[in-house]
């Protein structure tokens, strides 16, 4: 009997053509925008420099040191200012409320002063360079006052001097855009819930006529879904099998650590998926649409908060309601696959793993409840 | 070979199933008859074991029915109202995945799915899917997976709704073919011109109850409606139709677009005294056709209501 059900299962699965688009196809796509929408994305922010305006003055031209100061971050090659002139500081004020530049700087009674629109990180950049400047001078000046300065003395205001070490959690960088690619192998993990349904519709003689003949038949419930799932499984598995290949023998993306520990995540991923589509099947007489709806709506909210859409967005959930992340079976997906990448240890990873675990033993519980059943009151 | 007592089944207030009860003999082409929604899907169902009942005893091959009742469940085959296929596999693996839960052993598997494909006439579309298939092919394999495992007791639910004449002889015969093989059937439809041709017995429901039950010559022997005589006449006087309807044989006679139609009491047969009567007044007729009485008259005898209300 289990091979009668196994093969058939993988036989309707792999022809289903919901299934084909929506497991196999759209991630393909998804994960090939990605790819070229942010390929070049950690690049753009390293090279990236801030447009910054300087007020033209007599008092300007005067101050060598300040405007030495200033040639030296403006440096083409390894600057992080864009230094844009201005002859008045009208003209300059037009350019900031145009967002041509992210500030300006102009010089009044000797100290250079900085004009911005907004206080985010380049502004606060800009306002860390003048205040560096300004306490460098001040203390160039103090010791020429003393007079018969120590050369070296001046010379050590120029080094900065680290008090902390630097030390790399991992050989990887940190990266965002690996991101993307984690929260949209979630997303099709979730997406094992289509699979569930199909189960579970088809073993319910109250959801569809196929469950009302299996129902008729001699062979006995448990046996019958347990075939039936693990076919479902293994069809899933391929399908995420092979968009994790495409990641990364076509895209290029990295995992970090070996191919095992992520297969394990993508399974425990796939598991909770199918856990959730046959709890939401099971509970529910809806239409078969509906049911779909609800598995891709939630699906694409989890991988939302998993940081698919929007970057950053699953710190900042992390961080403003931590439960709600850590309920999130897309964001433990990521977010085990992202231990794997830039974690040397495997703390947080077993966590992870746990937690989906818990998920999928919660859905499973309730479904298997609403699944005792064998006679109905209506079909 | 089926039992039921007393069945009773209430969807909220409503009753679908009224005091039910039902006996079905080896061998027999049993017919559950009546309108849609008079209750026969839903004792199939509650049969199957498939509904819970609010009262009652059922059992199948002199064993209670239950969900658990495997043994019996093995001997039952299934063609459900509705066409319950995967539409993903084909003509040949849908059997073969049906047969498959009855018989689970594929060597013994394969000539009960070769045969149940020859006779459904499905061996041209055997690499078909379902959605390739007419509607009338697509009901035979519903039925060729309900009946490949070669069962003993087969419940055919409306199994021609929806189908083209000839693809609905084929049903047919196929299902006396079954019968002929030693199958018991249960066959329900609101047709009553199938089950006429069909049953050996039938039982005619409404709203939940068995009204009748008997062969076909017994169900018209309940009624007081008798032979149906049909004449062709030109310009019917009224009093003459009067004189008709006065007959002692006639229960009821009517005139309308050139045809009179006479229904006649249970053994009367007024044919000659009717034709007399027209040629003493002069009337000329036409064709004479006489039909014995039909389940439809049964049914609306006792119910007041046709059968395809």
């Amino acid at each position: 009997m289990f091979g009668n059900i196994y093969c058939k299962r993988l036989l309707v699965s792999a022809r289903n053509k919901g299934t084909l688009i929506w497991t196999w196809i759209f991630p393909l796509m998804m994960a090939t925008l990605f790819y070229f929408a942010f390929s070049g994305l950690q690049e753009a922010d390293l090279l990236k420099t801030i447009p910054t305006g300087i007020v033209a003055s007599e008092e300007y031209e005067r101050h060598t040191a300040f405007r030495t100061a200033l040639s030296a971050v403006s440096d083409p090659e390894e600057g992080f200012l864009e230094l844009h002139d201005y002859d008045t500081r009208e003209a300059a004020e037009e350019a900031l409320k145009n967002e041509e530049i992210e500030g300006f700087i102009s010089l009044e009674n000797g100290a250079p002063n900085l004009s911005v629109f907004k206080n985010e990180l380049n502004q606060t950049i800009l306002k860390s360079f003048l205040d560096q400047y300004v306490q460098t001078e001040h203390a160039v000046i103090s010791l020429l006052k003393e007079g018969d300065p120590d050369v070296s003395r001046i010379l050590g205001l120029f080094q900065t001097e680290a008090w902390t070490e630097e030390l790399s959690l991992s050989k990887n960088v940190p990266s965002e855009t690996v991101t993307y690619f984690f929260a949209l192998l979630a997303m099709v993990c979730m997406y094992a819930g289509f699979q569930g349904l199909d189960s579970v519709s088809y073993l319910q003689a109250n959801l569809s006529p196929l469950g009302a003949r299996r129902t008729i038949s001699p062979a006995k419930r448990f046996p019958l879904v347990v075939f039936d799932l693990l076919a479902a499984l293994t069809v899933h598995m391929a399908c995420m099998l092979f968009l994790l290949a495409y990641l990364i023998f076509i895209l290029g993306v990295d995992f970090g650590a070996g191919l095992l520990p992520v297969i394990v995540v993508l399974l425990f991923g796939s598991f909770l998926g199918m856990a959730f589509g046959s709890f939401v099947t099971a509970i529910s007489r809806a239409k078969e649409g509906v049911k779909v709806a609800v598995i891709i709506s939630f699906s694409l909210a989890c991988s939302f908060g998993a940081g698919m859409m929007v970057s950053g967005i699953n710190y900042k959930i992390a961080q403003t309601l931590p439960l709600l992340s850590w309920l999130n079976p897309a964001a433990r997906i990521s977010d085990a696959l992202y231990c794997l990448y830039y974690y040397d240890g495997y703390g947080q990873y077993f966590l992870n793993l746990v937690i989906l675990a818990a998920m999928t033993l919660l859905f499973s519980v309730v479904t298997a409840f609403f699944l005792r059943r064998q006679r109905y009151e209506s079909i | 070979m089926i039992h039921v007592k007393n069945l009773v089944k209430r969807y909220g207030k409503l009753v679908a199933l009224d005091h039910f009860n039902l006996d079905v003999q080896d061998g027999e082409i049993f017919g559950l008859l009546g309108p849609n929604g008079s209750g026969k899907t839903t004792a199939i169902n509650c049969i199957l074991s498939l509904l819970t009942y609010d009262k009652g005893e059922i059992s199948l091959f002199g064993e209670p029915m239950s969900p658990t009742n495997y043994k019996s469940k093995k001997k039952l085959g299934v063609v459900p109202q509705n066409v319950a296929v995967f539409n993903e596999l084909t003509v040949q693996e849908n059997i073969d995945y049906f047969c498959g839960l009855y018989a689970p052993e594929k060597a013994a598997r394969k000539p009960l799915v070769e045969e149940a494909i020859a006779f459904a006439g499905l061996s041209d579309f055997r690499k078909f899917l379902p959605k390739k298939l007419s509607g009338g092919l697509l009901r035979r394999l519903n039925i060729a997976c309900g009946i490949a495992h070669k069962p003993e007791l087969i419940f055919l639910d409306e199994p021609t709704v929806a189908v083209d004449p000839q693809s609905r002889n084929s049903i047919l015969e196929g299902i006396r073919a079954l019968n002929a093989n030693g199958a018991t059937i249960i066959y329900t439809s609101h047709y009553m011109e199938e089950v006429e041709q069909l049953c050996s017995r039938i039982m005619i429901m409404d709203k939940g109850r068995a009204i009748a039950t008997g062969t076909r010559e017994e169900l018209t022997a309940l009624i007081h409606t008798g032979e149906k005589l049909t004449v062709e006449a030109d310009g019917l006087p009224l009093s003459v139709l009067e004189k008709i309807r006065n007959l002692p044989d006639v229960l009821r006679a009517d005139y309308a677009d050139g045809h009179l139609r006479a229904d006649c009491k249970g053994d009367g047969h007024p044919i000659i005294d009717v034709l007399d009567l027209l040629r003493q007044n002069q009337v000329s007729f036409g064709q004479v056709f006489s039909e014995p009485p039909t389940l439809n008259d049964v049914f609306l005898e006792i119910t007041g209501k046709q059968l395809r209300d």
